[in-house]
């Protein structure tokens, strides 16, 4: 008897359950209608403000509530396939398979965020360029910074969901926590400012810009139109430094959920 | 004859609750192993170790020559039926089990056959979670079967079952043994379902082997034994009888007498009620041994603490 494609149709059969009819379709429109309706210009272009910075605040506008329904997806398709199998034991019948641990939660993983994640993108990416699509192509590079940049904290969200996920092995206690972080460090975005300025401290907003690398983003960019005076200017290497920490940091939290499925978990 | 499982001292503790402690156990090629013991005496957890599903605390185990905790590819041998079968709810049983199919590598029409051999062909196009616990037992045995696995290891696999679907099942079991030779591993706390299939049984009670070997062997060191010995005098030689020291009980009824002995008595009980006749000139028209049941060997085993 030969070997299958286990991979592919665990991959398959997560797909099935994360995007049964119409959720894809639904996500699609959802993602199309509130990248086009939030989109915001704000008159920049006309008050000779430089480029750079109204293709990062346009691109910041039109990801604003698509990226929160990104998150929610992301959670939930993490509650409902991985933590569901662990809950409702369907995982002992896929660890019976001929497919290394690995490779299950890969496949799990590729269908929680693959199909999401690329929703998300191809509904953005359309919306720049049917909205401004003179700005989006000689700015791409800050197009992809400001994404590098949001989607940062997103993973990171996502990630601890997962790890808590496998830890308790409650999909919608984890979502709940995950959830939680999600405001808690949306409302900290509005009070690190005002922290670093009555500590009269850079520290509370770099320490903030690890979790959200966007937030340092936005101060470059504010600090290179020079109207307004910003309480921080980060470089633009140091704001690169956030991003990659960010990420860093998303991506060791990753690699504990593997460690701790390949090598820990007993179902 | 090679060991489709070897386990050995194997350990698994819950916090401060020990669920399995030192157990070894050994699965023949060809063999119906059954485990044995009451709920929460540690077979789950043992079926999950060997399976790959649980890391043991200490100890180790291997199935066809491998750690199972990193070789997902002794899968492609073994067939698993859960005690609560876990199936994604939402798919339809044919394209399920089409879906296994793919995975293990066989051809899909396998997935039709499977289901007339569990007679679960009517459900076809139900989704799972429309499935009775019966049925979905049914399927889960053919969702086991269906890659043609050389082992099978079944938790309580007649547990959701009505009587005349157990007795199908344990046709299928020994028709698989004889046909395919494949070996299963059966938990069950249904005692007279293993004893019809199982050819060795492993005896468990609080994580811990108290006895294991084949029936035959159990049967005679452990059990009680009753024999029913005919005779012209049944009240004379039962009185007689009495005065034996391994004799535990002793009836009679209208062809002769039943005398229970315990198993010092094994090698001379013949002996022994021969020269009682011959002393009170009775006649023996004929002496039979009777086992005990599965259960009552269960009972004495773990009465006794195993050896």
């Amino acid at each position: 008897m030969g070997k299958g494609k286990p991979f592919l149709e665990i991959l398959a059969s997560a797909l099935h359950g994360d995007y049964k009819f119409p959720i894809p379709e639904f996500l699609a429109f959802l993602f199309l209608l509130s990248s086009f309706v939030f989109a915001s210009f704000g008159g920049f272009a006309s008050q000779g403000i430089p480029e750079e910075y109204f293709v990062f605040f346009m691109t910041n506008s039109l990801m604003g509530l698509p990226l929160f329904i990104l998150v929610m997806l992301l959670l939930k398709n993490i509650a409902s396939g991985i933590g569901n199998d662990l809950e409702k034991g369907t995982i002992q019948t896929i660890l019976a398979y001929p497919l290394k641990r690995r490779s299950i939660l890969t496949a799990k993983l590729l269908s929680a965020f693959g199909v999401a994640i690329l929703l998300f993108l191809g509904a953005q990416i359309s919306a720049l360029f049917i909205l401004a699509p003179d700005m989006v192509v000689p700015n791409l590079s800050v197009v992809l910074l400001t994404y590098a940049a949001n989607m940062s904290s997103a993973l990171f969200i996502a990630s601890i969901t997962l790890l808590m996920t496998l830890l308790l092995r409650k999909g919608s206690l984890a979502v709940l926590i995950g959830i939680m972080f999600f405001f808690l460090f949306g409302i900290l975005t509005s009070l690190v400012s005002f922290i670093a300025r009555a500590m009269d401290s850079l520290l509370p907003m770099q320490l903030y810009s690890v979790y959200s690398p966007s937030f340092a983003i936005r101060f470059y960019y504010s600090s290179l139109q020079g109207m307004v005076h910003v309480f921080w200017a980060p470089s633009f290497s140091e704001a690169l430094m956030y991003i990659g920490a960010g990420y860093s940091i998303t991506a060791f939290i990753f690699i504990l959920s593997y460690f701790y499925f390949c090598r820990r978990l007993n179902v | 004859m090679s060991l489709v499982v070897a386990a050995e001292n194997l350990s698994k503790h819950y916090g401060k609750i020990v669920a399995v402690e030192g157990l070894s156990l050994k699965v023949k090629e060809g063999s119906i192993m059954g485990l044995i013991g009451p709920n929460g005496a540690g077979k789950t957890t043992t079926i999950k170790m060997i399976l790959g599903l649980m890391k043991p605390d200490e100890g180790h185990v291997e199935v066809f020559g491998h750690n199972p905790w990193d070789n997902p590819d002794i899968h492609l041998q073994i067939g698993v039926v859960y005690e609560k079968p876990f199936f994604p709810t939402n798919e339809k049983v044919l394209d399920y089990l089409e879906r296994v199919c793919r995975v293990f590598g066989v051809n899909e029409t396998r997935a039709s056959e499977v289901l007339k051999l569990v007679n679960l062909q009517e459900a076809y196009d139900r989704t799972l979670k429309a499935l009775s616990a019966g049925m979905l037992q049914k399927f889960a045995i053919a969702h086991a079967i269906i890659h043609e696995p050389k082992f099978v290891i079944a938790d309580e696999i007649t547990s959701n079952l009505d009587p005349k679907a157990r007795g199908s099942l344990l046709d299928l079991i020994l028709q698989l043994h004889e046909d395919q030779k494949v070996s299963f591993l059966l938990s069950s706390h249904i005692l007279p379902e293993l004893s019809r299939v199982c050819d060795s049984v492993v005896i468990i009670n609080k994580g811990k082997v108290h006895a294991t070997g084949n029936l035959a062997e159990l049967y005679e060191k452990f059990a009680a034994k009753t024999i029913r010995v005919s005779t012209d005098k049944p009240d004379e030689l039962a009185k007689a009888a009495k005065s034996l020291h391994y004799v535990e009980e002793v009836d009679t009824d209208s062809q002769g007498i039943l005398v229970k002995i315990s198993k010092e008595g094994n090698d001379t009980i013949y002996e022994d009620i021969s020269r009682l006749a011959r002393e009170i000139k009775a006649k023996i028209l004929g002496i039979e041994t009777e086992s005990a049941s599965l259960e009552e060997l269960y009972r004495l085993v773990t009465d006794s603490g195993g050896q």
